[in-house]
């Protein structure tokens, strides 16, 4: 598509709450809203994403909050770089590394999707960039992978959807919401 | 609130206008007539021969008025309506003539520092110019800009605004113009560059994003519990 004619992704008025619930599962579970098996780049697979609506219920044991225009029941195939804090780490959004890699993110070129994952109010559990380029080549270079490990997967369609580029330059996030949500 | 645009008296633009050409020849690609060694002479204003500058686009935009919200592509080549750039926060939105004017270019030094103070304070910035989406990715990725750049290659916002700037004939850029905004797109100063010293240093920003912030904002004063 010709530079400057790509339409227009609706901002934060596409979705009623800022964010959902994520987590990568060994099983498929029965009560996400969105699920898709996820499979490494030489087609082995390796468990399944889901998505829960927040207020919908409990918390999902172990979720992470996601930017909700993430997640899309109808989204088109995507790779996804998948980066994810061991359990027992702890690094707090405002950690210079974590800042760091958010600048990264909006001096480069955007994804279609981009969000950290939020574990509680101050504290980073990973991220989440996509693109639903029939490669991930424009996955290779994750700065979140240089604080946490990374996963790149594969998913069919039916989970990612697509987010517009963060308009910058703002790395904080808005009531706790998983950034780049940029509204209160 | 202080309005730099549309109040200056069109004899004042138009002296402006010609020191400017003067003192510019050349790297704006305007005509190199009064250059180098056999500069043209300083004219009163009262001289001027204001026919010939009639035309001049001057700014239309207000400190109060709202700017419409338009929609262009970005660096990235994706459509980007202003409302949803600006968001709910405060916003600068600086028209510049392109890459290659060395006032632009210093004039970004300053707004790449003031940047590091922008990204923690729930405030936008936004610049826009007539260059083609690649041209401004290659820009800002060279200045360290890490905020969004429009690109109005067609040039239908600047009609729209009455920003071009007319005596640049060879590049037709935006006259040089800064705008901080309120989150409703209503203009709280808009400072007309033409001239470098009519930019607002990023004091003068601060101080701006700080009374829109303080108006817009209801726990501006911290909740006492």
């Amino acid at each position: 598509m010709p530079i400057g004619t790509r339409p227009r992704v609706d901002g934060a008025a596409g979705v009623s709450r800022p964010w959902q619930w994520f987590a990568f599962r060994p099983e498929r579970p029965n009560d996400a809203f969105a699920t898709a098996p996820a499979f490494r780049a030489d087609g082995a697979q390796l468990g399944f994403l889901a998505a829960w609506l927040v207020g919908a219920g409990r918390k999902p044991i172990g979720a992470l909050g996601i930017d909700a225009r993430a997640i899309n029941p109808g989204g088109k195939p995507a790779w996804i770089s998948l980066v994810l804090a061991p359990e027992r780490s702890r690094v707090l959004f405002d950690d210079p590394a974590v800042c760091q890699a958010m600048r990264i993110v909006l001096s480069g070129s955007p994804n279609d999707v981009m969000s950290t994952l939020v574990r509680d109010s101050s504290t980073i559990g990973g991220a989440f960039t996509a693109t639903h380029a029939p490669t991930p080549d424009a996955l290779a270079d994750d700065p979140f992978a240089r604080i946490f490990p990374r996963t790149l997967l594969r998913v069919d369609g039916g989970f990612v959807g697509i987010m517009p580029a963060p308009a910058g330059p703002g790395v904080q996030r808005y009531a706790g919401a998983p950034w780049p949500w940029d509204q209160f | 609130m202080v309005v730099r645009s549309s109040s200056m008296p069109l004899e004042y633009l138009t002296c402006e206008q010609d020191s400017y050409q003067q003192a510019n020849a050349g790297c704006d690609g305007l005509p190199l007539r009064g250059r180098g060694t056999s500069p043209r002479p300083f004219r009163p204003l009262f001289d001027l021969p204001l026919p010939g500058w009639a035309a001049l686009s001057t700014p239309r935009l207000v400190a109060g008025d709202s700017i419409v919200d338009f929609e262009l592509p970005d660096h990235n080549g994706n459509r980007r309506r202003l409302s949803e750039l600006v968001g709910g926060d405060p916003a600068i939105l600086q028209f510049y003539r392109g890459f290659w004017c060395p006032k632009d270019q210093a004039h970004f030094r300053g707004l790449v520092q003031l940047q590091d103070q922008v990204e923690v304070a729930y405030t936008r910035m936004i610049s826009l110019s007539v260059d083609a989406p690649e041209v401004e990715a290659a820009f800002r990725a060279g200045i360290g800009a890490r905020w969004t750049f429009l690109s109005d290659a067609s040039r239908e916002i600047q009609v729209q605004l009455g920003l071009l700037e007319t005596t640049d004939t060879v590049h037709r850029p935006y006259i040089p113009t800064v705008l901080t905004l309120f989150p409703n797109l209503k203009i709280h100063t808009a400072y007309n560059g033409y001239w470098f010293w009519g930019r607002p240093t990023n004091a003068e920003l601060t101080a701006d994003l700080r009374a829109i912030t303080r108006a817009i904002r209801a726990d501006w004063d911290a909740p006492a519990r």
